[in-house]
């Protein structure tokens, strides 16, 4: 079957080094935690901090996006410490956006890595203004917290980029044509079912991987690799979650860990249409990959990571020891 | 003091307001093009160029030039203001907040485009107004970064949780509650929903306008009177106007049993509260140019004697 096709693919680690992607990861999860749990204070009134924590310090969050931006800036021989406030931010708004991505009157999901969704939890006027101060949040993290040894040109740029990819040719472009055929507005165009990946999922991967090579200070040249490293993993791990759940016969939208896409790429292009595609974006990641490779060596191992977990889903990630 | 009276009444203050609202009616042209995908451009656009008199954004320019700044270096942050407003009142006025189907005198983003796409609208308004004001590229010539990465800090406070979101959530809380809201509530709930945006407009005009920490402050204390004015203002014509006057369903305070200055204080109180908060507002100018301050007074006067 599709799964036993994705699972035996070479992984791109194993032949270079013993690189533990899970530690490294596990380890990320904890630091990344502990500053959100700083960022956001319980203050005047109440009910809006609270709604804010409950979705960011959300336990069983991967932390994949903010993690991917402190490797690429570690990766071009930045300090991680350039890193961690723009990480943390993407947290904050991809949060944002999966609180309002639930409300009733768009997905209408009740439920939301398990518990409860915001709006079930604070109602539907909190939850929609927890979104609409994370969002600010975030920019406030980034200018507040970034060390001085990142010039403010670079900072500026950060905050353009996140901006451009949450807004509305991003993310809401992208979760709109996604919602739109439920709505009835529109209908679904098999097309639209990979853009709609592009912008919902892509998006963030690639401006994640990108803000880390910036904050990092990677030439042109390799802020590019970055963007479309991250772009095709964004867009792999959703068209390999879209076949796990296809062949484990599941519904088409759990609601896990992060958002997920109402319209289904098997459902829209078939089964061999999306392993060819698993592949053309595995191909593109390890180009990107290779160059980088080439040119920082094992510093590329937990980017290298990430590819072979799209595929893989070989362990689970947890936070150690934080609620 | 005399002095700044006398250039006060020599300036064209509505020909000042007309021709900044018309740049800034270009600029937020410009800055939200209809690219695809179309409808999610068409629902911000509706919004954001709905007409309005662009209070916020001129304020930004005012407070730009009153420092020694111009009008184009000013634009980029004045339009994220106007970005930030339209943002905010669009999901305000939305079926589970406020629902409130009319807005500037046209039918509400929900009603036109309905509810998904308006959520959608005013995250990538609030989104794109960060993008705006960081983008170099939108400003005429070399503008600092740092003063940039400043202001983004400020706007950033202003209109979170610790301001616009911190009013809008009070706000909520005293709505159709048994007991009367203090005074003091009243005024939290004011100077966080409409004052902090006022003042982070203000402010940032000031700070990529170059000017000083002590400039800063004072102009930040104008706003802040001008913001609470602006709604002490603004309660007093809920109940002194009709709708069709407003361009937006007047009266609606009383209907939904909100507190405000008249019915905590009186009509008259109300009125003698707006003129304190004219006053001070003023004073916070004298230290500037009197060559440069009448648009600011006169945009004072103009929050104070508006008739909508």
């Amino acid at each position: 079957g599709a799964f036993t096709t994705l699972a035996s693919s070479s992984s791109l680690l194993s032949p270079m080094s013993s690189f533990d992607l899970r530690s490294y990861w596990t380890s990320m999860i904890s630091l990344i935690q502990s500053e959100l749990d700083a960022a956001i204070p319980i203050a005047h009134p109440e009910r809006i901090y609270k709604a804010m924590r409950y979705s960011v310090l959300s336990d069983g969050a991967k932390r994949a996006s903010p993690i991917m931006c402190i490797a690429a800036c570690e990766l071009v021989g930045g300090d991680r410490s350039a890193a961690f406030p723009t990480a943390c931010a993407l947290e904050m708004v991809h949060a944002a956006s999966l609180i309002h991505d639930d409300l009733p009157c768009m997905d209408g999901a009740p439920l939301r890595r398990g518990r409860p969704s915001n709006h079930a939890v604070f109602g539907v006027e909190i939850a929609l203004l927890a979104g609409d101060a994370l969002f600010p949040l975030a920019f406030r993290h980034i200018v507040g917290r970034t060390p001085s040894l990142v010039p403010p040109a670079t900072v500026l740029r950060v905050i353009a980029e996140i901006a451009r990819t949450v807004g509305s040719t991003g993310m809401a472009a992208g979760q709109m044509l996604d919602l739109l055929p439920d709505a009835g507005i529109q209908a679904r165009e098999p097309a639209d079912v990979m853009l709609v990946l592009e912008k919902k999922f892509g998006e963030l991967a690639e401006t994640s991987a990108l803000c880390g090579g910036l904050l990092g200070g990677a030439n042109a040249e390799e802020t590019a690799a970055l963007r479309r490293y991250g772009r095709a993993v964004g867009v792999l791990y959703e068209v390999v979650d879209d076949i796990l759940m296809e062949q484990r016969g599941a519904g088409s939208n759990g609601h896990s860990g992060k958002m997920k896409s109402n319209a289904s790429v098997v459902g829209a292009l078939g089964m061999d249409r999306a392993m060819e595609i698993v592949d053309e974006l595995k191909e593109k990641a390890k180009k990107e990959l290779k160059y980088l490779g080439d040119k920082f060596g094992d510093g590329v191992l937990p980017l290298c990571g990430f590819v072979d977990y799209a595929v893989e889903r070989g362990f689970v990630v947890e936070a150690v020891g934080r609620t | 003091a005399a002095a700044a009276t006398e250039v006060a009444v020599e300036f064209d203050f509505k020909g000042y307001m007309l021709g900044k609202a018309e740049s800034v009616n270009r600029a937020l042209d410009r800055a939200v093009p209809l690219t695809h995908p179309k409808l999610i451009h068409e629902a911000m656009r509706h919004c954001l160029l709905a007409g309005g008199k662009r209070v916020r954004p001129v304020l930004c320019i005012a407070a730009c030039e009153i420092v020694g700044g111009d009008e184009a270096l000013a634009m980029p942050p004045a339009c994220a203001v106007e970005m930030i407003h339209t943002m905010s009142l669009v999901h305000d006025d939305l079926p589970f907040m406020d629902n409130d189907g009319l807005r500037r005198g046209k039918p509400a983003c929900h009603v036109v485009y309905g509810e998904p796409v308006t959520v959608l609208a005013g995250d990538a308004l609030l989104a794109h107004s960060f993008g705006h004001i960081a983008d170099t590229a939108n400003y005429p010539s070399a503008v600092s970064p740092a003063l940039l990465v400043r202001a983004i800090a400020e706007l950033s406070r202003c209109i979170g949780s610790e301001g616009l979101v911190a009013g809008q959530v009070v706000d909520m809380e005293s709505t159709g509650i048994e007991e009367t809201v203090a005074l003091d509530r009243l005024e939290y709930i004011h100077l966080h929903k409409t004052a902090s945006l006022l003042e982070g407009a203000v402010v940032i005009g000031a700070i990529v306008g170059g000017g000083s920490d002590g400039e800063i402050d004072r102009l930040r204390r104008y706003a802040q009177c001008i913001g609470l004015l602006f709604q002490v203002v603004d309660d007093i014509l809920d109940v002194t106007k009709s709708s069709e006057e407003l361009g937006k369903t007047a009266g609606k305070d009383l209907v939904s049993d909100k507190t405000t200055y008249p019915k905590l204080i009186g009509l008259e109180k109300s009125r003698k509260l707006a003129e304190e908060l004219l006053r001070d507002a003023k004073s916070q100018l004298e230290g500037f140019d009197p060559a440069k301050t009448a648009p600011l007074i006169h945009l004072a006067n103009y929050i104070a004697y508006r008739q909508k």
